[in-house]
């Protein structure tokens, strides 16, 4: 239980700096049932741990990863957990289009 | 050049044929084929849009900063690259664009996956971030919709070197579907995207008041949908949280008002009428929250506390 702990409060880093100020319950405790919530809270703080170590993998710095993902939604966390080596990367462009439209265009010549 | 671009016109000439002819190939291209959604305009051109050429693999940058910039923020391409470039994997994740926006002061926000809502987004002044499969290598692009002419069909980019790249319906639909139509727009706090739909823009609010102050996000919120108590909740904590009391317990009075029996909006507002020193009358409200029971039961417990206790230490 006690390391547990430690690595929940070792996880706390993730926690937004936009806590709902004393005494008011916050925008995002409003939807889900308390046990929900807290569940929910634990696996976005787990999934943020993994996606650090991965972008860390790829080459971002630790201070640029802690930054990266702390702007990312709990739900965006989650998601990307385990997906970062395979998802799209949005990466180049050239006159790659104007290729294709030829490639196109002489297919259906040929298909006629 | 010259030859390129003859050759861009015959094969759109050609798709448009394919187009018509696969509707289960290019199916959204081919409804379009049909006559515009209501309420578009014919023809549309963002001129004003900035244009950042990219440089190699860095689409994701300049495709940001050029919707950044159009939403008002000053950032250059440079300066996002530690923000979005992944350097193993050459390019910039979806996931990633939507977070760094709110870094920046935008609220982002992944369209549905419909060419009709990039349309309108383009028709309402908002230019649109889409990522397409160019099929070579990897093939994952990122350009951004500046506009388009619906009797031509077609659409018109700032796409890698290119500040007016124009492409059909049809041939944008081919790229296109590979990421299953995925778009995305980044805004000032205070717009809301003309297709915005309610559950996934209050979660868009919600991720950008992680890294950001969202009151001007919640108060737009609230102007399209008036009866939005959650967004009241919103709209007054960053209120409170700022030190503005007084307009905290303005927005919360409006929300009781709708919904009385919310044991957040009560308990909101006692806590905030607590803060402004008056706690006879925030006592009534706390207890109303308290005989609500419920999830809250534990912070509306704590908040009555302290009003006893504040009430207690003024007759001291």
């Amino acid at each position: 239980m006690k390391s547990l702990c430690r690595v929940l409060i070792a996880l706390m880093i993730w926690t937004p700096y936009q806590v709902a100020t004393a005494g008011m319950i916050g925008t995002e405790q409003l939807s889900a049932s308390t046990l929900q919530a807290d569940r929910a809270v634990t696996l976005a703080l787990i999934a943020r741990a993994d996606v650090a170590r991965a972008l860390q993998a790829l080459g971002v710095d630790p201070q640029n990863a802690r930054e990266r993902i702390a702007a990312l939604s709990d739900e965006e966390a989650r998601a990307l957990a385990g997906r970062v080596a395979a998802a799209p990367a949005g990466a180049d462009a050239g006159g790659i289009v104007f290729v294709i439209l030829l490639l196109l265009g002489l297919w259906w010549f040929w298909e006629r | 050049m010259v030859v390129l671009g003859a050759l861009r016109q015959l094969s759109a000439l050609l798709l448009a044929p394919l187009a018509a002819g696969c509707a289960s190939l290019l199916p959204q291209s081919a409804a379009l084929e049909r006559g515009l959604p209501d309420g578009l305009p014919p023809r549309v051109e963002l001129s004003a849009v900035p244009f950042f050429p990219q440089t190699e693999y860095q689409c994701g940058p300049a495709a940001l900063a050029t919707a950044l910039v159009a939403a008002g923020a000053k950032v250059t391409p440079e300066e996002l690259v530690p923000q979005v470039y992944l350097p193993a994997r050459k390019g910039s994740l979806q996931v990633e664009m939507l977070a760094a926006a709110r870094r920046h002061g935008r609220v982002s926000y992944p369209l549905a996956p419909r060419f009709e809502d990039l349309l309108r987004e383009l028709a309402a002044g908002t230019p649109v971030i889409v990522l397409q499969n160019l099929g070579i290598a990897d093939g994952w692009h990122y350009a951004v919709a500046v506009g388009y002419d619906s009797q031509r069909r077609e659409l018109i980019l700032r796409s890698g070197e290119k500040a007016r790249e124009v492409l059909s319906f049809a041939t944008h639909e081919l790229l296109w579907r590979r990421s299953d139509y995925w778009a995305m727009v980044a805004l000032p706090p205070e717009r809301v995207p003309a297709t915005a739909e309610r559950e996934r823009w209050r979660a868009a609010v919600l991720a950008f008041e992680r890294v950001s102050p969202a009151a001007a996000a919640w108060a737009a919120f609230l102007a399209r949908w008036p009866d939005d108590v959650p967004a009241a909740v919103g709209l007054a904590n960053a209120h409170h949280a700022a030190g503005r009391l007084r307009e905290a317990e303005a927005v919360l009075r409006e929300a009781e008002r709708r919904e009385p029996q919310s044991v957040a909006v009560l308990n909101n507002l006692a806590q905030t009428l607590s803060d402004l020193g008056r706690n006879e009358e925030a006592l009534p409200l706390i207890e109303r929250a308290a005989a609500l029971g419920g999830a809250h039961a534990a912070a509306v417990g704590e908040t009555r506390q302290t009003i006893l206790r504040r009430l207690a230490e003024k007759k001291n």
